[in-house]
């Protein structure tokens, strides 16, 4: 566990201590199987033979390698798997985005159907072109099968979700060790700005990169 | 079930129901405001999170609780819209906005008199219900003057008692003194779009900002972190309701907040409002008695409570014997132009992220239309896509054509663009037209039971595609000035209701055309009123919320002066 994890959690139990209320509490577990994220998600990836918090191990292989065509990584370049975007998507459909649980089997389902059916594998056993040739089918709303959801609005969905899991604060699961805001130059939740820096046209490079978690072990 | 007396009653503690719930307890009358939503503070935006603020809209309405649906026309059947834009809490709109107050020019008043003037009747639309205000910009400067120094709006102005001011917006009406703090900082992008708008002959200003560019009346100034339009501030810099008049309603000791009320009727007795009632979250049904009833929700909920309350006096929905509730009503259609530069960063992420500095060449009348096949206009301003800088909000940018949305050749892209890229935006007036209107969906429930609020709305009419697509080669010639290396267009929405949503309950000057009249007095009956955007009689190409703040000044003041003394109607 990394320090900026153990520091959030000390912050969680502060506060639930502090307030001593039982709905305080209980946030601490949901908020603990977060910032543990990083660790199942290592599990998951394409050699892993756990479950995830939502995908089974075949939904997780298939999510992972379509993440990665529409991100992918490269020397220097993080990608999906790089921000653990997978990781990202699995939390937040066992959370947040519940209500898209049958979406996201219904979507996944007819993914692999039309996989068999087209190139005689899983999605996740193809070689790349033939990823990207499926991906480019989904987009299109041209591959066969699919009824609801449709494959344009499958695809549209897997792409909203692997943006936010490059994009998103770590604290959400995906985005690891700030891959996607490396990627971008971007420098996070940073409190200020000076004036000299709003008026530059250089890239910010005044102090790291920051996120919630050391956000919350300042204010603490 | 409970049932309580006071003097006024406010439905809604937003941009203008908090304001007049502030001005009627510091003049002593007891003022309860039910507000649908929670009552936060300034530690609960604590996280520049992008995705549970902007991208999960922490601070806007569950659309699964309160859908609003949307059909294109009377022969469809509509369907729920997947967001919403306004504010779903204590201080409304205003504790996620982007802060923008324009003042209305003069002429935004009188737009059906001045087009028939310069242009003739038939330049506007034969189906547009395009009308005069039945007020003037002289009547409501003190007002906007009173909510630039008590909220705290920061710019420069343009037009002081008439003599123009280079720097400021020169189209400006002329306004009585300065604003009270000086503009925000003028950031990377908005020095290349002075630069090349300067060289193009406009008028570049920073956009007036509610938003302190210094400390102002113990509230700290704003730090740039960039998490601003979608966000509640952390550090309190941005001028909402919030931080501002409700603190001052607390503190007079005649104010009381019922948070999670959500108000399902408007009770009256023939041509009298009794008071409301409201539903709490553990489902008790309960009853305000008040003298006076004021509505200053979203416009959905205006018009949508005025038709639930309907009585055998007002079948078609109370206080409507006009037959004019629901209809006019307009949004800002959104054109959008994204730049991109190879020879600098425009670090866009940083500062406050909606319209950061603008020009008004283009907006009302303030530029000659003859010749042109449209009406009216925009102002257009440089800023972030979406008026939000933050790279999930710049993931849905459509690349420029050629390039894929996703694959290694997307990731060059977005990695490149981040912090080269800055986006133009035209906020495009919207004519109205009597059938862009709200009513009742018969087929879709809220989670309270009752019909959603439904829109029917269709902005590509010829007036308005004329209007955006000039606006787009403006903006696209200014793009090429700066020097832009790539400049290409945002797609435009397939016919949506676009930012900002005005009318359904006009104002007007004449009871059989208009439900309300200048204060927001219902033609119908005297004691209620409804103050907000949904009586704009015309949108104007500027953010409605000062004009809404102004009119709801104005409105308190009439009725502690006037309304108060002898109850009655106000005209």
């Amino acid at each position: 566990m990394t320090k900026e994890k153990e520091t959030r959690r000390e912050f969680l139990k502060g506060a639930a201590a502090s307030a001593g209320a039982g709905a305080v509490a209980a946030l601490v577990p949901a908020a603990q199987a977060q910032t543990d994220s990083g660790d199942t998600a290592s599990e998951l990836r394409p050699t892993a033979e756990r479950h995830g918090a939502f995908f089974n191990r075949q939904q997780a292989l298939t999510v992972a390698a379509v993440a990665e065509r529409i991100m992918p990584g490269a020397p220097g370049k993080p990608g999906a798997t790089d921000a653990d975007v997978l990781n990202y998507i699995d939390l937040a459909l066992a959370g947040a985005y519940e209500d898209q649980q049958y979406f996201y089997r219904r979507g996944l389902d007819a993914l692999d159907a039309y996989c068999r059916a087209t190139h005689g594998a899983p999605f996740a056993s193809l070689d790349a072109d033939d990823q990207d040739a499926t991906v480019a089918a989904l987009e299109a709303d041209q591959a066969d099968g699919f009824d609801w959801p449709s494959a344009g609005a499958f695809f549209n969905t897997l792409r909203t979700h692997t943006m936010e899991g490059m994009f998103a604060d770590p604290v959400y699961g995906g985005n690891k060790n700030f891959a996607g805001w490396n990627l971008i130059g971007f420098p996070g939740a940073q409190f200020t700005y000076t004036p000299a820096e709003v008026t530059s046209a250089e890239p910010f490079d005044r102090a790291p990169t920051i996120g919630l978690q050391s956000q919350a072990t300042r204010r603490g | 079930m409970a049932t309580t007396r006071t003097d006024v009653v406010i439905v809604g503690a937003g941009g203008a129901g908090g304001i007049i719930a502030a001005e009627l307890a510091k003049a002593g009358m007891q003022v309860v405001a039910l507000e649908r939503g929670p009552r936060l503070n300034t530690s609960d935006f604590a996280g520049q999170d992008e995705l549970r603020f902007f991208q999960r809209q922490d601070t806007r309405p569950d659309v699964k609780r309160q859908p609003v649906t949307w059909r294109r026309n009377a022969s469809e059947r509509a369907t729920p819209l997947g967001s919403l834009a306004y504010g779903n809490q204590a201080g409304g709109g205003t504790v996620h906005y982007g802060a923008v107050s324009w003042r209305m020019h003069e002429d935004d008043f009188q737009a059906r008199t001045n087009t028939i003037e310069r242009y003739g009747a038939d330049a506007i639309p034969s189906d547009s219900s395009l009308a005069d205000w039945p007020l003037r910009y002289a009547d409501l400067e003190p007002f906007y003057d009173q909510a630039e120094y008590e909220l705290g709006v920061s710019g420069k102005a343009g037009n002081l008692r008439g003599t123009r001011i280079d720097g400021g917006n020169v189209f400006e009406a002329p306004r009585e003194r300065e604003y009270p703090l000086p503009p925000l900082l003028v950031e990377q992008p908005s020095l290349v779009f002075d630069e090349a708008a300067r060289d193009m002959g406009y008028h570049p200003f920073s956009t007036p900002r509610a938003i302190l560019s210094q400390p102002y009346n113990g509230r700290a100034g704003c730090s740039y972190c960039g998490f601003c339009q979608g966000f509640g501030c952390h550090m309190g810099a941005k001028s909402s309701i919030l931080v501002t008049k409700l603190p001052e309603a607390d503190a007079t000791g005649n104010f009381e907040l019922v948070t999670g009320a959500m108000v399902h009727r408007v009770n009256s007795d023939g041509d009298r409002a009794t008071g409301v009632s409201y539903w709490l979250p553990d489902g008790s049904d309960n009853t305000v008695e008040a003298d006076l009833v004021i509505l200053a929700p979203f416009i959905y909920d205006n018009t949508r409570l005025l038709l639930l309350s309907q009585t055998p006096q007002f079948p078609n929905g109370l206080a409507n014997s006009s037959g004019h509730l629901g209809k006019h009503v307009m949004t800002h259609l959104m054109a959008r132009l994204l730049v991109k530069f190879d020879d600098r960063r425009m670090n866009a992420y940083m500062g406050p992220s909606a319209q950061k500095h603008s020009i008004d060449d283009f907006n009302a009348d303030n530029f000659d239309h003859s010749g042109h096949d449209f009406i009216r206009g925009s102002q257009i301003s440089i800023g972030t896509h979406n008026l939000q800088g933050g790279p999930i909000s710049v993931s849905t940018i459509n690349p420029p054509p050629g390039v894929p949305r996703w694959g290694a050749e997307y990731r060059d892209f977005i990695a490149d663009a981040f912090t080269r890229y800055a986006s133009m935006v035209a906020q495009t007036e919207n004519l109205a037209y009597a059938d862009q209107a709200i009513d009742l969906d018969p087929n879709v429930k809220d989670a309270w039971g009752l019909p959603a609020p439904r829109m029917t709305y269709d902005w590509r009419r010829p007036n308005e595609r004329a209007r955006v697509e000039f606006m787009l080669q403006r903006m696209e010639e200014i793009g090429e000035a700066m020097g832009a290396s790539q400049v290409w267009r945002a797609p435009l929405s397939p016919g949506r209701p676009g930012a900002h949503h005005e009318g359904g309950t006009r104002m007007g000057s004449d009871p059989a055309e208009s439900v309300v009249n200048r204060y927001g007095q219902t033609w119908d009956i005297s004691n209620l009123f409804v103050v907000g955007s949904s009586t704009f009689p015309t949108m104007s190409g500027f953010n409605p919320t000062l004009t809404i703040q102004a009119l709801a000044y104005m409105t308190a003041d009439a009725i502690v002066n006037r309304y108060r003394g002898s109850p009655g109607p106000l005209v």
